[in-house]
């Protein structure tokens, strides 16, 4: 074989010449403008959708929260609602149950005139087709009159304490892009169906941008509304533009690369939690700065009080006692979180009860097990070796004999997968090991999120689940949702099965009460109830943590759910163009 | 015409395993635990309000029923409208299919065209230096973790080097300008092909190169090498008429399959470079439940699959002229 079939390299001349080309491809390719500079923020997902009733995906909501505006907006630092397509707080008639809303002065990003109309053709939209997300929100909703173009009444059924928060924060939509639309769903087999499935290539709304393109499923382009009705105005005391040309979302698919992107400066922004393994890396460097928020979320361990063990108060309060939920912040999210007491989170200040508190908090393991030991040998639980021996000393425990005698069979503490969150699911794992220390046999098992979700909320075939509610409402009709016991059949957010007449009452009342004052006690006391009786341990609330640059554009606005809000894009300045420093 | 009657008997039974590909994944799909429905609603939402919406997306009906209705609505051309993106399935594919074409079937030929290159050489040279390194090198690269060795060329070759952009398929800041023209944008996908391109030729060259020394090794063994070496003709004529005409015969069914799987694109390299293509597509729609999208993704994955099986019976009687089909 003495023939040379030729050097490797030299046959592989093709290639080589592919790759040099592909790489001198990038500065021909490359070529910017000077022109148009705007706020390049990156997604960890594209938006799946532009149209706003089949939207639910954060990303898409991201996107259509610049384009679509409601009545009313949540103020930055009260949390309170304050007026924004709205020209005022609503005027309401406790003697009708109306509430009459006049609207500024606004057009739509087409240049069409944003009239009570459109208030209330979205309002019909909604409750005709039943729209997920929003219908009951306007479900109370009897009537929608307009006396005159800029005032719109609403005649509730029945008192309603969160109306402005839920009906009065949707977006709302032009009536002549949506009506023909509408129109023709009404007429098909299936409307809703076809409602949802309406394509929409050009959003038209009344935001601070408008869409100015999309393409590939790689970008999306958001530029300056010249219609902007809040443009030029101060509202919530901050003074609003926007003040850039537009936004331009990027997709990345994983967070490592999105924090190469920003800390190569081709993004401003990456609107996604940043895992605290690239804190300090994004630390050191000037011209990112990493912004921390609260969150209005709730990361709890539910159980099934429709079957034993669970339905027992006692072996409830055990495992709350058992549960460290400080390491579970320390250890698991790093520190980048907060134990939960009360159901309602802590960062949700006009709502959160501080005076419930954590079972077992601020005892060490042994002061624990301790605790535990005595709930359930109180309760009636032995042990042939029991966790604690007569001197008060830890021992490791036989498996807990229930108070007829039998064994405890092992349950199960379904989590999400660690690739959809690994919080969660070391928490189930940290858990089953604190329930052995007593001798409960505990094993925490992953399953996909659509799997758990079915099995906990239709099925009900489970003892105990970890799951999160990422984003919740700030108004805390979600306890009403999640705890009422007519929503705990197969469906129903009451996953837990719990039922407390003393607690539908309380429910149902603070649902009706007007009084805001009165509400507060009636909403606190049902988080006293929560926290005696324990269908839900709730465990964490996470930071978000966000970072951004600092060298092109200033002004975020930081608040609960961070600095991505319609505060901050109406803000942010370029600080080449006029060295503004204001903002956060 | 045997071979008329063996293609026309080949796509029949091609035909019968994709309606069996189809059924088996259609109840698959709805007995597989999670609600479709549960990713679409918020907690405000009453169940009533819940099985209006399941039954709107017609998933309130029995599944056998659903079926028919499916299989009808295939022969009409249309593979349904997925519950996430409200747009016909077809178009969601039809707009995402040729970027994982772009990046996959060209990243699997470029990788066939060279492994099979060095292969032939390495075979050739079977013991010397040469040979032992571009096997140890083609083992190591086979055997590379895909996400590991993406991160590690976008981090050298884009955040250090600044050769390549940082993932995607396109610059934005680019294409938002109004003047620019398709040779610009052309060049411009080209540049964000590269780095993706680079990282699935590194992970997959090295197996074609293997398949083929080793083919290779076994044919040189052979007796009509030894015949044609007697012969007194040209090692370069032995070679290349000879020996890897027919060694290349194992690994143009390679060649073939992958092809065909291409179009299934990678979830791990399209999620790692955001590359828009069909295999995100696919794990999106299945970790959601979205039985429209993810129906359809698997029927184009089968059909291309059941296909490129045929066309390879084909070439091997091309290749091959000992084998007749009959």
């Amino acid at each position: 074989m003495a023939d040379n079939p030729g050097h490797p390299i030299r046959g592989l001349r093709l290639l080589l010449i592919l790759a040099m080309a592909l790489t001198i491809a990038g500065p021909a390719g490359c070529r910017r403008t000077d022109g148009e500079q705007p706020v390049r923020i990156g997604l960890a997902e594209p938006p799946r959708t532009l149209n706003i009733w089949l939207a639910s995906d954060a990303n898409s909501n991201k996107v259509l929260s610049q384009i679509y505006q409601p009545l009313y907006a949540m103020d930055p630092e009260t949390l309170e609602p304050v007026p924004w397509l709205a020209a005022a707080m609503p005027r309401h008639d406790p003697v009708d149950n109306t509430y009459t809303v006049v609207l500024r002065p606004a057009r739509w990003s087409d240049g069409t005139p944003l009239t009570a109309t459109d208030v209330a053709f979205t309002g019909h939209l909604i409750q005709s087709f039943n729209i997920p997300r929003y219908a009951a929100k306007w479900a109370p909703v009897a009537e929608i009159e307009v006396p005159d173009p800029q005032t719109v009444v609403f005649r509730l059924k029945r008192p309603c304490a969160n109306f402005i928060d839920g009906a009065l924060a949707t977006p709302v939509v032009p009536a002549h892009r949506w009506a023909a639309a509408a129109e023709a769903a009404r007429r098909s087999e299936k409307p809703l169906a076809a409602l949802l499935n309406h394509p929409v290539t050009d959003p038209v709304g009344c935001g601070p941008f408008m869409l100015a393109g999309y393409e590939r499923d790689t970008y999306l382009h958001l530029r300056r509304n010249p219609h902007f009705f809040a443009s030029g105005h101060t509202i919530a005391g901050l003074s609003l533009g926007p003040h850039i040309d537009g936004l331009l979302f990027k997709v990345y698919g994983t967070s490592d690369v999105a924090v190469l992107a920003l800390k190569k400066g081709d993004i401003d922004m990456f609107w996604w939690s940043i895992q605290p393994g690239y804190l300090q890396d994004l630390e050191r460097m000037p011209a990112i700065e990493v912004i921390a928020s609260r969150r209005s979320a709730l990361y709890f361990m539910g159980f099934n009080l429709r079957r034993p063990p669970f339905n027992d108060l006692a072996l409830r309060r055990a495992v709350a006692v058992l549960i460290d939920k400080a390491f579970i912040v320390e250890r698991i999210l790093q520190g980048q979180g907060a134990p939960m007491t009360a159901v309602v989170p802590a960062g949700n200040r006009t709502w959160h009860n501080s005076a419930v508190s954590s079972p077992g908090a601020g005892l060490s393991r042994p002061q624990r097990i301790r605790a535990a030991h005595r709930i359930l040998h109180d309760a009636g639980y032995r042990w042939q070796v029991p966790p604690v021996d007569d001197g008060g000393r830890i021992q490791a425990p036989t498996p807990v004999l229930l108070p007829d005698g039998m064994p405890m069979d092992r349950i199960t503490i379904l989590t999400p997968p660690a690739d959809y969150d690994p919080h969660r699911a070391m928490s189930g794992m940290m858990i089953q090991e604190w329930l052995a220390d007593v001798g409960i046999p505990a094993t925490a098992r992953p399953m996909s999120f659509s799997a758990l979700l079915a099995t906990v909320k239709s099925r009900h075939d489970f003892d105990a689940f970890i799951l999160g509610y990422g984003r919740l409402p700030l108004d805390p009709d979600y306890l009403r949702t999640f705890f009422h016991s007519a929503n705990a059949g197969p469906g129903g957010w009451n996953m837990s099965g719990y039922r407390n007449p003393r607690f539908d009452r309380l429910a149902d009342r603070s649902q009706r009460e007007g009084d805001p004052q009165q509400r507060r006690r009636i909403v606190f006391q049902m988080q006293a109830i929560l926290g005696e009786d324990l269908p839900y341990i709730p465990l964490y609330t996470p930071l978000l943590i966000e970072a951004v640059r600092t060298d092109r554009f200033q002004g975020w606005v930081p608040m609960l759910e961070g600095i991505g809000n319609r505060w901050s894009f109406c803000r942010l300045r370029s600080v080449r163009a006029d060295g503004d420093r204001g903002g956060a | 015409m045997p071979m008329g009657r063996y293609l026309l008997g080949r796509v029949a039974e091609s035909v019968l395993v994709f309606f069996v590909i189809l059924t088996v994944f259609f109840f698959l799909f709805r007995l597989a635990p999670g609600d479709p429905v549960s990713r679409l609603v918020d907690p405000g939402m009453t169940p009533e309000e819940a099985a209006l919406l399941t039954a709107q997306l017609g998933l309130d009906q029995p599944a056998g029923k659903q079926y028919l209705i499916f299989i009808a609505n295939f022969f009409r051309g249309h593979f349904g409208v997925s519950f996430h993106y409200g747009r016909p399935v077809a178009e969601i594919i039809a707009r995402r299919l040729p970027n994982t074409i772009l990046l996959f079937t060209s990243a699997v030929l470029i990788s066939a065209l060279a492994g099979i290159r060095l292969g032939k050489i390495a075979a050739w040279r079977k013991g010397g230096r040469l040979d032992t390194w571009m096997t140890i090198g083609a083992l190591v690269c086979h055997t590379l973790f895909l996400p590991w060795v993406a991160l590690l060329l976008i981090w050298l070759l884009s955040f250090q080097v600044g050769w390549f952009p940082i993932t995607g398929m396109i610059s934005p800041e680019l294409w938002i300008v109004g003047d620019v023209t398709w040779l610009e944008k052309g060049l411009d996908i080209l540049h964000h092909l590269a780095l993706p391109l680079m990282t699935l030729f590194l992970i997959h060259f090295g197996s074609y190169l293997l398949i083929m020394r080793g083919s290779m090794l076994e044919t040189l063994n052979e007796d009509y090498i030894f015949t044609a070496r007697a012969k007194g003709l040209p090692e370069r004529v032995i070679r290349e008429r000879h020996a890897a005409p027919n060694a290349a015969l194992p690994v143009v069914t390679g060649v073939a399959l992958s092809l065909a799987f291409s179009i299934n694109g990678g979830a791990l390299t399209e999620t790692v470079f955001s590359w828009p293509g069909i295999g995100r597509e696919l794990v999106f729609a299945v970790s959601n439940n979205d039985y429209p999208l993810a129906m359809g993704c698997f029927l184009l994955i089968s059909a291309v699959v059941l296909a490129a099986n045929i066309v390879v019976d084909l070439l091997y009687a091309l290749l091959d002229p000992r084998i007749r089909y009959g």
